[in-house]
C-alpha cells in the first residue's frame, strides 16, 4: 500500500466515511472530520509511519492532499537518514 | 520547602499550568520528567528553563489517553531512575459542546486523558513509590461543580478526578502516599485563549474578588505546598485556587435599601 492509501484506510477508519470519497483535494469538513477526529488522525499516521507531525504544521494542511505530502516528505527524510 | 532529590512526573508539563509547576518544583531541587504529547518544543524549551534551575530534566512523548503509553512512559521512568517521589496528573484535553452535541467519540476522548489517565497513572507511581511515600497532586477546575456552557464533558470527566482523588487518596494512605487535587477557576493560559479567543477582550475577563486573574503561578504555589511535608495530613481534598470567585454571590452588586 502507498502512503497515501495508508492515509486514506486511516482517515477512512476514524471518520466512518467510504474511503473513495476521500481525495487529494478533499478538505477534514469534506470528509466529515472535527478537531478530534484530526487529531486522532495524526496520532495514527504518526504511529504507523514513525513520524511527528507538529501541530503548527498540521494546522496548515488545507486538505488530505497536504497531509499526505507532508507525511511523505516527513518519510522520505527519515529514509535518507 | 525543599524538594532537594526527589524525582517529579508532571503530566502535560511543558506549558500552560503544567510548565508553571514543572519549574516551581525544579526550583524546590526536584529533578522533574515532563512528559508531553503534541507540543514537543514547548516540551523542549521548559526542560531547558528546569536544567537552568540546576537540576535534572527529561522529557518523554505519551498521549496519556493511551493506556499502553502510560506503560510505555512508566517503563523508562522505571528504568532510568527506578522510583518516584511526585506525581502531577495535569495533561489535559476536552471538547466543547452543548451536551446535546456530546456524543460517545467526545466522551471518551475527554474521560480518558482527564480521569482515567489519572488512575492509570497513580496506580503506576505506586508501585515506583513503594517504601518511599509519594505525593500525588491532580489538576482540576471550577467546572466540576459550576455550570459552563459547552463544559459538560470537561467538568464531569474533573468530578469524577475529584472523586478519584478521594479514593486514591483513603487506599494510598496505608502506602505513605498523599493523594489531592487543586481546582483553578479562568487562569490565563493558551488552552483559555484557544475556547475563548475572540472574547479575551478586557472588559469580558471574569475578575476575581481577589482583584486579578489567577495565574499559572498561584496554581503551582498551591500544588508545591501540597508535594510538601507541611500538608501531610491533607488527603483526598480539592484544594479550589479561584481569588474567591466560586463563592462570591453575584446579587452583592445590589445596593441594599435603608
Amino acid at each position: 500500500m502507498t502512503i497515501e492509501e495508508q492515509i486514506r484506510e486511516i482517515m477512512a477508519r476514524i471518520t466512518h466515511v467510504d474511503g473513495s470519497i476521500i481525495r487529494r483535494e478533499s478538505t477534514f469538513k469534506d470528509i466529515k472530520a472535527d478537531s478530534l477526529d484530526v487529531v486522532q488522525a495524526l496520532v495514527a499516521v504518526e504511529e504507523t509511519f514513525g513520524i511527528e507531525i507538529p501541530d503548527e504544521e498540521a494546522q496548515k494542511f488545507q486538505n488530505f492532499g497536504d497531509f499526505v505530502s507532508y507525511v511523505e516528505n516527513q518519510v522520505a527524510q527519515k529514509e535518507k537518514v | 520547602m525543599s524538594l532537594e532529590g526527589k524525582l517529579a512526573l508532571v503530566t502535560g508539563g511543558g506549558r500552560g499550568i503544567g510548565r508553571a509547576i514543572a519549574l516551581k518544583l525544579a526550583s524546590q531541587g526536584a529533578d522533574i520528567v515532563i512528559n508531553f504529547f503534541r507540543r514537543r518544543d514547548t516540551a523542549e524549551q521548559t526542560a531547558k528553563e528546569v536544567q537552568a534551575l540546576g537540576v535534572k530534566a527529561e522529557i518523554i512523548r505519551a498521549n496519556v489517553g493511551d493506556p499502553a503509553k502510560i506503560d510505555e512512559m512508566f517503563g523508562v521512568i522505571g528504568d532510568k531512575f527506578g522510583h518516584l517521589d511526585i506525581l502531577i496528573s495535569n495533561a489535559a484535553s476536552g471538547v466543547g459542546r452543548p451536551i446535546m452535541e456530546v456524543d460517545v467519540k467526545a466522551w471518551e476522548w475527554t474521560m480518558d486523558i482527564n480521569t482515567r489517565a489519572c488512575l492509570l497513572c497513580s496506580q503506576r507511581a505506586a508501585r515506583l513509590m513503594e517504601g518511599r511515600g509519594g505525593k500525588i497532586v491532580s489538576l482540576s477546575s471550577l467546572g466540576s461543580f459550576l455550570v459552563w456552557p459547552t463544559y459538560a464533558v470537561v467538568g464531569v470527566s474533573k468530578a469524577a478526578l475529584e472523586a478519584l482523588t478521594r479514593y486514591l487518596a483513603i487506599e494510598l494512605a496505608p502506602l505513605g502516599i498523599c493523594v489531592n487535587t487543586v481546582a483553578a477557576s479562568f487562569v490565563e493560559t493558551e488552552a483559555l485563549k484557544f475556547y475563548f479567543d475572540e472574547q479575551l477582550g478586557k472588559d469580558k475577563l471574569p475578575i476575581t474578588p481577589a482583584g486579578r486573574m489567577v495565574t499559572t503561578e498561584d496554581v503551582a504555589n498551591v500544588v508545591a505546598f501540597l508535594c510538601s511535608e507541611e500538608a501531610f495530613m491533607i488527603r483526598g481534598q480539592t484544594i479550589i485556587v479561584d481569588g474567591g470567585f466560586s463563592i462570591y454571590n453575584p446579587l452583592s452588586v445590589l445596593e441594599r435599601k435603608d
